[in-house]
């Protein structure tokens, strides 16, 4: 009698148990509800085999939380998750990147305060400088910072060789390559291809090193417009060194991307300013036979070895307001960032990652592509600023921002270096005042 | 009952159109015409209301640019689209070895659209050092940068949408086949000649199908969006920015959706304004048998 009533309140216990749990599951870390959440990223093949790889090892992890994904190429990806966010219909955790904290969440209310569910995300494991850089207007944690970074140059050793110079490590170098170039190679040939973004942040980065001084900061522009006619004469001067070819000789190009231009694949185009997470598409579009190196910033932009280099979030995590689930929602991003095994599937994919853990995980375990690594070891050294979120607004950067109207018009003869730097101020100022 | 369920069955059938065309027809048409007079910005909503939008459609360079250059694109292409498809069509209508396979090769690049194909092509063939310049030196010629020169970019984006003139094509051969052989004969016997049998038989009767075929090319040709987007983005400078592009780029790159109502609703205006003219020229031009 006394063996039923045992087994009976046993099996009622039991029952009560999993009755009170519901749908909720046991965890090492946590208990966590069965659900479904979303997942959004925009990226490359490898980016995207990388992370279907971590998400798939997150739901063998955590059984019952099942990780639906959306990922694609960058193009028109940003306009349609803005209207994602804006109809409320965004996915639960979202890559995302720095400027879209100022465009996309304005109130404050896109993005969840990371704080909320920092007892699942361990956000010791980031510098609280960087993790500054992610916080909305409320002073919440709208996103995590996954990697930093910042441009360097990449050369076409090859090309150099061919012209029988070393890479340049100098501005003094580069202009000394330009003359080489054309008188050995040919007019055809270029040591640097600079797009009106990179000549933008090529500017910048001589400005920042011979003033001393940020181009914005505390939403703020820092220059007058003689300085940034001082600049504008800077990149022009590339120009006649023969250093860059003309915007409009790349639009004669007609193709979609440097990477896709036949002059950089076969090396008529032997340099480009990109950021340090990017150079492995570059460096596979190379015609075969042809090196891709990672080249020096420069410190013979100004006058004291400064370099102007800055850098920036690369690209982070967030969770939707609107998410339903965003505990497991955390859960998701401790693991792909903060785990060891999440971690390690995803290495290098997003950059270098700024996760002390994640770090130390990938290091050991050889997951860092050299290349990046090499590039993302020099920004880091040199770097002297960090970006504001405004120098990459929409009104700025965008296909009808300032930057290209002004380098473009400069080069197709519609503004003289005057006008051009007077639309520049005017563009950012309006920009740093919303 | 019954009779109530069997006159009104029709209703049940086109509800799910119905459904479809309320909620993503009828409504952000009306919509649109609301936040046109308002500064809706996607992110940070309503501050203002007025007309300010239209005036700027009316009085920034770079829209007046736009409009300009989209009467320029629609007035280049519709004319020569037709005129093209109709010789083609003419052609093809005539008992010829293989014909067949003729119609279906003229008619492909219909099909083929707006594609990233089409856009490889087009740009491998008119850019610096691509085919068409090499054959232009080849034969002697001095090319010119056709995807940097504003007049040529434009002009290439006009010969993707003419050359693409496959369904025109295709209406126009099925109104010649309608058209009576009788009547060629008779002229034949009267000694008219093909070119006078195709202007004072052909033409005529095929007015109604001409008609057709103007209108829907021009309501397409003022809101060309895939050429110049995917070819040229809208460059160079701006010179192949047509009025649609401006709208996508306001309302889906700049989120201003106020301002890309109303370039819309500007855009419907000149489109209702030139329908209705071709609908009140045709009383002119269109002949149709059974008004006789």
């Amino acid at each position: 009698m006394m063996m039923k009533k045992l087994m009976s309140l046993g099996l009622a216990s039991l029952m009560v148990l999993s009755l009170a749990g519901g749908s909720m599951v046991g965890a090492e870390e946590a208990d966590y509800e069965e659900c479904t959440i979303k997942f959004s990223w925009w990226g490359g093949d490898s980016r995207h085999e990388a992370t279907q790889k971590a998400v798939a090892a997150f739901m063998e992890k955590y059984p019952g939380i099942n990780v639906e994904v959306n990922f694609g190429a960058w193009s028109d990806w940003e306009s349609a998750r803005a209207l994602e966010f804006q109809s409320g219909t965004a996915s639960d955790v979202n890559q995302i990147n720095l400027s879209w904290i100022n465009e996309f969440d304005y109130n404050g209310d896109v993005f969840l305060d990371l704080n909320e569910v920092s007892d699942i995300i361990d956000l010791s494991q980031w510098d609280q400088t960087n993790l500054d850089m992610m916080k909305d207007v409320n002073g919440g944690q709208a996103g995590i910072p996954v990697s930093m970074t910042g441009r360097i140059f990449y050369w076409d050793k090859t090309t150099f060789e061919e012209a029988g110079i070393e890479v340049p490590t100098s501005l003094a170098e580069l202009r000394e390559a330009g003359h080489t170039f054309q008188e050995v190679l040919g007019d055809d040939y270029y040591p640097l291809a600079l797009g009106e973004f990179d000549r933008t942040i090529f500017m910048t980065f001589y400005l920042q090193a011979k003033y001393g001084k940020a181009i914005i900061s505390d939403g703020a522009l820092n220059f007058t417009e003689e300085e940034l006619l001082d600049g504008l004469t800077f990149i022009q001067s590339l120009e006649e060194d023969h250093v860059i070819p003309s915007i409009v000789t790349i639009d004669g190009d007609a193709a979609a991307s440097l990477d896709q231009n036949p002059k950089f694949i076969n090396g008529q185009y032997a340099g480009i300013l990109e950021w340090d997470s990017a150079p492995m598409k570059y460096k596979n579009a190379l015609a075969e036979g042809r090196e891709l190196v990672v080249g020096e910033e420069f410190t013979d932009l100004g006058e004291n070895g400064s370099t102007g280099v800055f850098t920036k979030v690369s690209l982070g995590l967030a969770i939707s307001a609107t998410s339903q689930h965003p505990k497991e929602a955390a859960m998701l991003i401790q693991y792909l960032l903060n785990d060891e095994e999440g971690a390690a599937i995803l290495a290098s994919e997003r950059g270098i990652p700024e996760s002390k853990a994640a770090y130390a995980v990938v290091e050991a375990a050889g997951g860092i592509e050299p290349m990046i690594g090499e590039a993302h070891s020099k920004v880091m050294a040199a770097s002297e600023y960090a970006e504001d979120p405004i120098f990459e607004s929409n009104d700025l950067k965008g296909s009808e921002g300032v930057y290209r109207d002004v380098f473009s018009g400069i080069c197709y003869g519609d503004y003289d270096l005057e006008y051009g730097a007077e639309l520049l101020f005017d563009g950012i100022t309006d920009a740093c005042e919303g | 009952m019954k009779k109530w369920a069997k006159n009104n069955v029709g209703f049940f059938f086109i509800i799910p159109w119905l459904i479809g065309f309320l909620v993503f027809k009828l409504y952000p048409f009306g919509s649109s015409l609301i936040y046109s007079f308002t500064d809706f910005h996607l992110f940070k909503g309503i501050s203002t209301t007025g007309i300010m939008n239209y005036l700027d459609v009316f009085q920034k360079p770079k829209n007046l640019e736009a409009l300009k250059l989209t009467f320029k694109y629609a007035f280049m292409t519709v004319p020569l689209k037709l005129v093209i498809s109709l010789f083609i069509a003419y052609i093809l209508n005539f008992k010829l070895k293989g014909v067949n396979f003729f119609r279906t090769a003229y008619y492909i690049p219909s099909i083929l659209g707006g594609s990233v194909a089409i856009s490889v092509l087009w740009r491998a063939l008119f850019k610096d050092d691509g085919l068409i310049q090499q054959m232009i030196r080849m034969l002697g010629g001095n090319p010119p940068s056709f995807m940097t020169d504003p007049n040529w970019a434009l002009f290439i984006i006009c010969l993707l949408r003419v050359w693409q003139f496959g369904s025109t094509m295709v209406i126009f051969l099925a109104a010649l086949k309608n058209v009576p052989e009788d009547l060629y004969e008779a002229a034949s016997i009267d000694g008219a000649r093909k070119w006078k049998q195709f202007f004072s038989i052909t033409v005529p009767l095929i007015t109604p199908v001409i008609f057709y075929n103007l209108i829907t090319q021009l309501v397409q040709a003022f809101q060309e969006f895939n050429g110049p987007f995917i070819i040229t983005n809208g460059g160079p400078r701006g010179k192949t920015t047509l009025m649609s592009i401006l709208i996508y780029n306001a309302a889906f790159k700049s989120y201003d959706m106020g301002l890309a109502s109303a370039m819309a609703w500007v855009l419907f205006i000149i489109l209702v304004f030139f329908t209705a003219i071709s609908f009140w020229s045709q009383k002119h031009w269109v002949y149709y048998a059974d008004e006789d």
